[in-house]
């Protein structure tokens, strides 16, 4: 570090506010230059406001400590590098003039089909990846997959990629998450440089763009990803992308643009069930080379429904305790590290909470789904509420029954089987199951 | 207050040695891995205030500035100008310490900026650490996006300490300065001020400055001469 500089920064500690200075001040690297202090910030951020709120007294500091005047620029950058900093959020391009050693995609080389865990949830997905990545252009133009967050979208799109790339070498894959489009097409308009940015997104065998819900609103980059999509689309070019729900039901996207969403195929991916759930704990906790015996993923499965990230948190938080107190990780151990974040996902399911949620979404007032009455639009609601009591909390069969306006515990042990039963036959009421699921577990 | 000597202040205190970590070793040790190692997931720190995210967070920044790397701490809190723009103005560092989450929930395009943050430093091979008052489940995002993201970290749970505890940090912590703080200049702060660590420190600054520029014993009339703002 620069030597003024640090004597610059031992004055200010004394004045300055000490986050002020850790926050602002701390990230600036120096460099001197004949005569000239460089400062460099991280990012634009701290530049701004280390320009409009310290610049001044920092060269009057420096005035004085050097008994003269001092010439300073800030400006973002390293000062181990004098090369201007990359645009942050600018992708990786392939057939880049100044890079070629770069790969033909830019792809992460973890996300595999080998790695990704199937289940009833995500196996129609993985197929129609599998096919898209075998025969790209032809299978299925565009592909897209939706569902929740973190339930594997980005995974298989990533699979898909890596797939085709590994079967033809030299396809050129882009992967983009769809906030990157919009910044790559804001900076090519600044600079006007439409014509580069097109070429760009059009040159490649596979696009695949993540979470284009966010898209929405934003006109222009729609109108640029439709033409996008005309060309690739004409040119058999492969397109991938994920959405967070089924594209018709996204608001402010344009109806020519959902439409054309259509043309391929739409796979839903759903949240994992409860086998998948503790499948995949297992495969994480192997690749992290963390050792977790069946009964610890099994009761991990049943307490986090959420997503597979959260599942992942789990593990992570239960891996570095273990580590820490040296202990191996067993169904004790884990009930008793995991009780904040266990408390923090079972906390929002209660009978009472489950059994308003269910009323709310059969539209059947609370005091009725609590009665005796055994009409048909109570009976179902009631043994479907008794169920995800059964599923999600800890209670058992002769609680739940209390809980239920006093029944006895054969009753919800009857309800149970019931519902169990008829939703292999009753679409209707799995899909119900699924989104009281998810709204009580979100 | 002008003629009072001028300190040497944080951080230079706020280090991994500095933190009495009582039942939250096994979250300074999370942080302490992930500012070493490379692929250590990144940590979520949640606690209530004076619990002792923010000395974490500054311990991390200054462990993985002392090892050349490029850090900030970023108090989500305290940005200034809009959040939105000020979070999408942030990155460029090796490691970013982002210090209360909770003051972006329910702010739908601060939180946007933050999950695009996310996926920027993810990318980039950066490392980001977060604190809040409660695990990420529970602050109230609104964007699933970033609450299941960091649903991904690992989440270290720091629990205030104990008055005793905290009469013990505070007493050490005045030793260490050459001030000898008796149990009833104890009793007298714990009873009139905020009971947290922090503020408790920030406290014991001003009466050691105050002390030694008054050249007087630390007393219980002293003290509340001091802090009622009669000095």
């Amino acid at each position: 570090m620069s030597d003024l500089w640090r004597r610059c920064l031992e004055r200010l500690e004394g004045e300055l506010d000490a986050e002020d200075l850790n926050t602002w001040l701390l990230p600036l690297q120096a460099r001197e230059d004949e005569g000239a202090l460089r400062l460099f910030a991280p990012n634009a951020y701290t530049l701004d406001v280390v320009r409009s709120d310290y610049l001044e007294r920092i060269r009057a500091v420096l005035e004085h400590l050097n008994g003269g005047a001092v010439n300073v620029h800030v400006s973002v950058g390293s000062a181990g590098a004098p090369r201007a900093e990359k645009p942050a959020s600018a992708p990786v391009v392939n057939g880049n003039a100044s890079a070629p050693a770069t790969p033909s995609h830019n792809l992460d080389p973890h996300y595999t089909f080998e790695t990704f865990v199937e289940g009833k949830s995500n196996q129609l997905g993985k197929a129609a990846a599998m096919q898209v990545a075998q025969n790209p252009g032809r299978a299925y133009n565009p592909l897209l997959l939706y569902g929740g967050t973190g339930l594997g979208k980005t995974h298989l799109m990533h699979a898909a990629g890596n797939l085709m790339c590994q079967q033809k070498p030299g396809t050129k894959v882009l992967y983009l998450r769809s906030e990157q489009f919009v910044s790559a097409m804001i900076e090519a308009l600044r600079a006007k440089n439409m014509d580069a940015f097109k070429r760009r997104f059009r040159s490649v065998d596979a696009l695949l763009i993540d979470d284009i819900q966010f898209f929405a609103g934003k006109d222009t980059t729609q109108e640029e990803f439709f033409h996008t999509f005309n060309a690739l689309f004409e040119g058999k070019q492969q397109i991938i992308l994920t959405c967070d729900r089924y594209p018709k039901e996204v608001d402010k996207l344009e109806p020519r643009l959902k439409s054309r969403l259509g043309w391929g195929l739409s796979v839903a991916i759903e949240p994992p069930d409860f086998e998948t759930r503790a499948a995949i704990l297992l495969s994480k906790a192997h690749e992290k080379g963390v050792d977790v015996p069946e009964d610890v993923a099994m009761l991990l499965a049943r307490r986090i429904r959420s997503n597979v990230r959260d599942l992942e948190g789990a593990l992570n938080t239960l891996a570095a305790r273990a580590n820490f107190f040296g202990r191996a990780i067993s169904a004790d151990f884990a009930q008793e590290t995991l009780r904040d974040l266990l408390s923090t996902h079972a906390q929002a399911v209660t009978v009472p909470n489950i059994q308003k949620t269910v009323a709310d979404y059969y539209q059947v007032r609370l005091s009725d789904l609590l009665s005796k009455r055994r009409v048909r639009s109570l009976a179902r609601p009631r043994q479907l509420a008794m169920t995800l009591a059964k599923e999600l909390t800890e209670h058992s069969l002769p609680e739940i029954g209390e809980a239920f306006g006093g029944r006895d515990h054969t009753t919800v042990l009857h309800a149970c089987r019931t519902i169990r039963t008829l939703m292999d036959k009753d679409v209707r009421l799995k899909q119900d199951w699924d989104q009281l699921i998810r709204i009580l577990t979100g | 207050m002008n003629q009072l000597p001028l300190a040497l202040r944080w951080p230079r205190r706020q280090r991994f040695e500095h933190f009495h970590a009582g039942e939250n070793a096994a979250a300074v040790a999370a942080v302490q891995r992930t500012v070493e190692g490379g692929d250590a997931p990144w940590v979520f720190l949640a606690g209530p205030a004076g619990s002792g995210k923010t000395h974490l967070l500054a311990a991390a920044c200054q462990a993985a500035s002392e090892a050349g790397k490029r850090v900030q701490y970023l108090p989500l809190r305290a940005l200034r100008g809009p959040a939105e723009q000020a979070i999408r103005g942030s990155g460029g560092c090796d490691l970013l310490a982002l210090d209360d989450v909770d003051a972006l929930a329910g702010e739908r395009e601060a939180e946007h900026a933050l999950f695009d943050l996310y996926n920027r430093c993810r990318a980039e091979g950066a490392t980001l650490l977060f604190a809040g008052s409660e695990p990420p489940a529970q602050l109230g995002l609104t964007l699933p996006d970033l609450r299941s993201r960091l649903g991904m970290c690992t989440l270290a749970m720091l629990r205030p300490l104990s008055e005793a505890e905290r009469r013990d940090v505070l007493r050490t912590r005045a030793q260490a300065r050459g001030i000898e703080l008796d149990d009833a200049v104890l009793d007298w702060l714990f009873a009139h001020h905020a009971r947290d660590l922090g503020a408790l420190s920030e406290l014991l600054d001003e009466i050691d400055r105050a002390s030694l520029a008054a050249k007087r014993r630390v007393t219980v009339p002293f003290v509340r001469n001091l802090l009622r703002g009669g000095a």
